[in-house]
């Protein structure tokens, strides 16, 4: 098994690592030879899951990976520790990643080189601890199958559904996101003094073609009316508080009684338009959110 | 839930009684001022509406909203006067009443209970994570370490600074249904539906009922002086008035020592001075300590006792259209061998 690469682009992995940041404390990092991927599970059944993958042109130069398994490596890692060796990464002069051992235990060595004010080269060296992944238990990590959405709408600007739902949030431990082909999203909680329904009105529907080349369901409601999916309402502020990579690009999709899943598209910069949804996107992330079961 | 989505104000026409606030800030400072419980009794009428909470029979606290604090205001009262019938009817019939006297004087206000901390939350919800700009600091009811002026309470050089201000559309239709509020801010929109209940016989501590033999008004600054000089440790705040020096004084006795303020009959800082009976009256501190929210929104604060040793305060708030009231009500604490059998309340 080997892997080495020079990370061109540190800030657009660091700003990966940062959307998961909150979400847990580790993640698993799938290696392949055209994508980078991210997996974070935090509980297997109920939890919120974040599948995430970036173009290895996106990120890398130099990019080298070999291993008996479709020249595949998965990885275990600690968020906070690779994130932390990424920010010293930034603006640096040159970076490399391998993959190696230092004192008999598997790292992800880190190297980042940089010039110091009087002009002389420095150099850091990180070493994040991983565990790697045999084929069998990668394989036990899959991404979770979900029906076609019935509806997709993009999602208002995050700081306001954020300050309402962190004051809503202590309401009720559950929360109804629904949306209509209206460009209408509303969440909502209830207890038993006080029920409260916000709508975020204007928003850009997406019709099926752009995110989903599987088949059209016939639309059964008309445009007005709602689809709604009941989740748990630590796992939607969760989401809501994470760093986003590209907070203006959130695709919200709901399949009732089974799922809310939000697509973030990322380009190459970070900060592709709506129009980086297809064409320049070089990679995205997948936040399931599963219904909530009684 | 319903798949439909309806977010338009209600109808006054058809509705009990409807309001809208330009801003919900004065009606969110009103409320804190009273919110140490977490329900109120809300009485709706023409001329505005009244939230009053109490606690243990010896406080009573009011804040009165009349209608100039709303853009408009719609009671019905045709609606009212129907509904309080049919509920008389319904009283005096389970009761098993002959007499219908009682009919003639069907009172033209409703009465609800609603969870006031609840609504106190919603008014606030585009407050931000925090609820800033707000009165945060004063919303812990234990922990006093000092009584500010108003504008630094507002958060801003500008009192009325009502930049990303919320608009609320009030509805409620009679008891049975849930209070609405419809707010919105920059194009959102909240529907909240809160749970009312039917009120209890309120506790009256009945301070008009008795002659006021004490009176005087005084600046509210000076006021939130004594108040933050007072000694927590203190079980209770000693309040003695009398016609000769020393005319006004506050004083407490804890584990800390003594504390006394006293203030002279000059016109500069007390107001409209008047004692019939010397009179020294002893209350809970930590049931006086519950108005500081409201003396810190004041300007003025009009201090009286009855016969009785009731005490009451009443907090006089400025707001941009004009001045709002609000009334906090005190039982006076008795010595052991002064306990009265019978039907005077006494706070314990």
């Amino acid at each position: 098994m080997r892997f080495r690469t020079v990370i061109s682009n540190a800030n657009l992995l660091l700003r990966v690592v940062q959307s998961i940041d909150k979400l847990a404390k580790s993640a698993i990092l799938k290696l392949t030879p055209e994508k980078l991927h991210i997996i974070v599970v935090t509980d297997i059944d109920s939890g919120l899951q974040l599948w995430s993958d970036v173009a290895v042109h996106a990120l890398f130069a130099e990019y080298q990976i070999e291993s008996l398994h479709r020249n595949e490596i998965h990885l275990e890692f600690s968020i906070d520790n690779l994130q932390r060796a990424l920010k010293s990464a930034q603006g640096a002069v040159r970076t490399t990643m391998k993959l190696t051992k230092k004192h008999g235990l598997p790292v992800l060595a880190i190297v980042v080189q940089n010039l110091s004010i009087t002009g002389s080269e420095m150099t850091l060296c990180q070493d994040v601890p991983i565990r790697v992944l045999t084929p069998a238990q990668m394989d036990m990590v899959r991404e979770p199958l979900v029906p076609d959405s019935q509806v997709h709408i993009m999602m208002p600007p995050l700081n306001s559904m954020r300050s309402i739902a962190e004051r809503i949030k202590a309401m009720g431990d559950r929360v109804a996101v629904s949306a209509n082909r209206d460009g209408e999203l509303t969440i909502g909680v209830a207890n038993d003094l006080v029920e409260i329904t916000t709508f975020f009105r204007g928003l850009e529907n997406l019709t099926y073609d752009s995110t989903q080349p599987s088949a059209n369901p016939t639309p059964d409601r008309g445009p007005t009316e709602f689809y709604s999916a009941v989740v748990d309402m630590r796992n939607f502020v969760r989401f809501l508080q994470s760093y986003h990579v590209a907070p203006k690009n959130i695709v919200c999709c709901i399949i009732e009684h089974h799922a809310v899943v939000f697509y973030v598209y990322i380009g190459a910069a970070g900060y592709g338009g709506v129009g980086a949804l297809n064409d320049q996107a070089c990679g995205s992330l997948t936040y399931f959110i599963p219904v909530r079961q009684v | 839930m319903a798949n439909k989505r309806e977010y338009s104000a209600a109808d006054p026409e058809q509705t009990l009684f409807t309001a809208k606030l330009i801003n919900v800030r004065p009606l969110v400072n009103m409320l804190r001022t009273i919110s140490f419980r977490p329900r109120a009794l809300c009485t709706i009428s023409p001329v505005g509406i009244v939230f009053t909470v109490e606690d243990s029979r010896c406080i009573v606290a009011q804040a009165y909203l009349r209608t100039t604090l709303f853009a408009t205001f719609n009671y019905n009262t045709h609606l009212a006067h129907e509904q309080n019938k049919v509920q008389q009817q319904a009283a005096s019939f389970s009761q098993d009443r002959e007499d219908s006297s009682e009919s003639d004087g069907i009172n033209e206000a409703t009465q609800i209970v609603l969870p006031l901390d609840n609504l106190i939350e919603c008014l606030t919800l585009f407050y931000g994570p925090s609820g800033a700009g707000s009165l945060s600091g004063f919303t812990s009811s234990h922990h006093v370490t000092g009584v500010q002026s108003t504008s630094v309470l507002l958060g801003n050089s500008n009192p009325l600074d009502l930049r990303g201000a919320t608009t609320a559309h009030i509805a409620f239709n009679g008891p049975g249904s849930d209070f609405e509020l419809m707010l919105e801010e920059r194009g959102i929109i909240s529907v909240c539906r809160l749970a009312t209940f039917v009120p209890e016989p309120p506790v009256d501590l009945e301070f008009s009922r008795f002659p006021v033999v004490q009176q005087l008004i005084i600046r509210s600054e000076w006021l939130r002086d004594a108040f933050n000089e007072l000694d927590p440790t203190s079980e209770a705040v000693t309040i003695s008035i009398s016609a000769s020096a020393p005319y006004f004084r506050i004083s407490t006795i804890g584990s800390n020592g003594s504390t006394e303020m006293t203030y002279s009959k000059d016109e500069k800082i007390l107001d409209s001075f008047f004692c019939n009976v010397e009179q020294e009256n002893r209350y809970k501190l930590s049931q006086i300590l519950k108005c500081k929210q409201a003396l810190a929104m004041s300007d003025k604060t009009k201090i009286r006792v009855n016969q009785r040793g009731f005490l009451s305060f009443q907090f006089m708030i400025p707001t941009d259209v004009d001045v709002s009231f609000v009334n906090f009500v005190y039982a006076p604490l008795l010595y052991a061998d002064e306990l009265v059998d019978g039907t005077e309340t006494h706070c314990v």
